[in-house]
């Protein structure tokens, strides 16, 4: 296998060739995705839910789809402007896994019975996380690399990334499953973005102050999308605050707030 | 269409493809596999290798922007994944292909411009009139030009690559043996959506049947540009008496390409595929138009 086992023996310019080429992308998910059926292990026990449970839940997996549709547009409109092949490949892998997160989250949606889900998710989807895809898909449209990529791997993966590790803590097997798997892509995806960001802020410090501005017009659409999942999970005060200190963290590992 | 486009879902790509015929593959070929020796060495050969695989990457890199770029314009979610997982298939190819060029001795900082030198300005023309589509938002032309022209064109290059590599470049053929099946997905795909929308948008035809004709005619100007005067053609035509006098039976379509010479070689290949595209494009309602000649 060509990827190294023992990445600090890699030179810079060897680790971004390696971690953003497929044969990185194909072992490092082939690890957690095998043996796997659409998320989660086949003949896994369905919970039960009375149907107030059940229907706060479908909310939720509506919302999800809303964020991972909009993940998967920005990604692969992102493709057609990335400055680099590695980036282009890397973002190629990035699709790919959005695109299964859609898929398992529809999935998850019909085997709770629901027969349509995207009907479903035109009744259900959160109006600020709307707001939130038509912004990121405008910024990918204006060939705004930096911005785009602060708003699709920073801001919308550190949202999906806080939202589905706290709910995979208490969700059902099945649904925890999957919510723990896609947790594992945005990870990489979470990594690409805050990578790939602070080498061109350290280059270009000037940014700063534009993409600031862009993720304070992002913020209260992505804190708004936060309450209203929270609210539908049944998360209490305490919790629904360090929910939003997990986001904002992830955001502020870029100094963006300075 | 809900049944139709679960046998192409990220699951059943995962399960067929990288948990398949890729498993244990570097690069797309055997660990451990090179380029041959004699091939390495010889300076012409080498550099028409090099010419050859430019070809390859610069219509790899057309079709993940084609596919990467109707994700956005698909009409629902299940098309949407099939093009998200033909899109990691394409940034595979284009992977594959720019290491090749690295085993052929291209230094990296030379890759781009070694692409832009060899690059064939006919495939180049192809791919920007398929992302003229594409760019537009066109899901209906974009698919038939990237899932049927251009990958139809793909699939018949690599097999016939195929067949002319697999006795003395185990490594390349490889390669192109995962390509090939990936392309299969694709076409498939291409076929089966685009024809219930035809039939729903027959005004769209017309548009559709240039788009083709002149996808077409750039395409068998790239295939003119590569057969005809090739500068390593006495060199190729050392290798197929090599394949001959061993005995290897080049077959594609019925034909031995060792027994052919390049200009009757780039007549079998432009035949295959316009007859391809003809079946294909009759499938899905299109009219197939036949382009001139360069």
């Amino acid at each position: 296998m060509a990827v190294r086992d023992d990445v600090h023996e890699l030179t810079g310019e060897q680790f971004h060739e390696q971690v953003h080429s497929f044969e990185f992308w194909f072992h490092s998910v082939e690890g957690y995705l095998s043996g796997l059926e659409y998320g989660h292990r086949e003949g896994a026990a369905e919970p039960d839910l009375d149907d107030a449970e059940r229907d706060r839940l479908i909310s939720v997996l509506c919302n999800y789809c809303v964020g991972e549709t909009a993940a998967l547009d920005g990604a692969s409109g992102l493709v057609a402007i990335a400055p680099n092949r590695h980036a282009k490949i890397f973002l190629s892998t990035q699709v790919v896994d959005e695109g299964r997160h859609l898929e398992v989250l529809l999935h998850r949606m019909s085997e709770l019975g629901v027969a349509d889900p995207e009907q479903e998710i035109a009744a259900r989807a959160c109006p600020s996380l709307l707001q939130f895809k038509d912004r990121l898909l405008e910024l990918v449209a204006e060939r705004d690399w930096e911005a785009a990529i602060l708003a699709q791997n920073v801001i919308l993966e550190a949202l999906e990334f806080a939202v589905f590790h706290h709910h995979a803590k208490t969700a059902d097997a099945i649904t925890a499953e999957v919510l723990n798997g896609i947790v594992k892509d945005e990870r990489r995806h979470i990594g690409f973005g805050e990578n790939e960001l602070g080498r061109r802020l350290r280059d270009a410090p000037n940014e700063h102050r534009r993409l600031r501005e862009v993720k304070d017009e992002l913020d209260h659409l992505v804190l708004d999308a936060l309450e209203d999942t929270a609210r539908s999970l049944g998360v209490g005060d305490i919790e629904r605050h360090a929910l939003g200190r997990m986001y904002i963290g992830s955001v502020q590992r870029l100094g963006l707030d300075r | 269409m809900a049944d139709f486009l679960s046998a192409y879902s990220i699951q059943n790509w995962l399960e067929s493809c990288p948990q398949a015929y890729l498993e244990g593959t570097e690069y797309g070929h055997q660990p451990g596999e090179n380029e041959p020796e004699d091939l390495l060495a010889n300076e012409v050969l080498r550099e028409d290798a090099i010419r050859t695989t430019v070809q390859l990457v610069v219509g790899e890199k057309c079709a993940l922007a084609a596919s990467s770029g109707l994700i956005n314009a698909a009409p629902d979610e299940g098309s949407k994944c099939f093009l998200a997982t033909q899109t990691l298939d394409e940034a595979r190819h284009v992977e594959v292909f720019t290491q090749r060029l690295i085993d052929l001795g291209v230094k990296k900082k030379d890759l781009d411009e070694t692409i832009r030198r060899h690059a064939n300005p006919n495939l180049v023309r192809f791919a920007e009139v398929l992302l003229e589509k594409v760019d537009k938002k066109d899901f209906v032309a974009g698919v038939v030009g990237q899932n049927i022209v251009l990958e139809g064109m793909a699939f018949s290059v690599f097999e016939m690559l195929k067949a002319v590599t697999d006795a003395v470049n185990p490594k390349f053929a490889h390669t192109l043996a995962g390509t090939i099946a990936d392309e299969r997905r694709h076409v498939g795909f291409g076929e089966n959506r685009i024809g219930s929308l035809i039939k729903q948008h027959p005004e769209r035809k017309p548009e559709i049947e240039q788009m083709q004709k002149d996808m077409s005619y750039h395409m068998l100007a790239t295939f003119a540009a590569s057969f005809r005067n090739n500068p390593a053609r006495e060199q190729i035509e050392q290798v197929k008496e090599g394949m001959r006098e061993s005995g290897v039976n080049a077959e594609y379509h019925g034909a031995n390409l060792s027994e052919l010479s390049p200009e009757e070689m780039e007549g079998v290949l432009s035949d295959t595929v316009l007859e391809e595209f003809k079946v294909r494009l009759g499938r899905i309602g299109i009219d197939y138009q036949t382009p001139a000649r360069p």
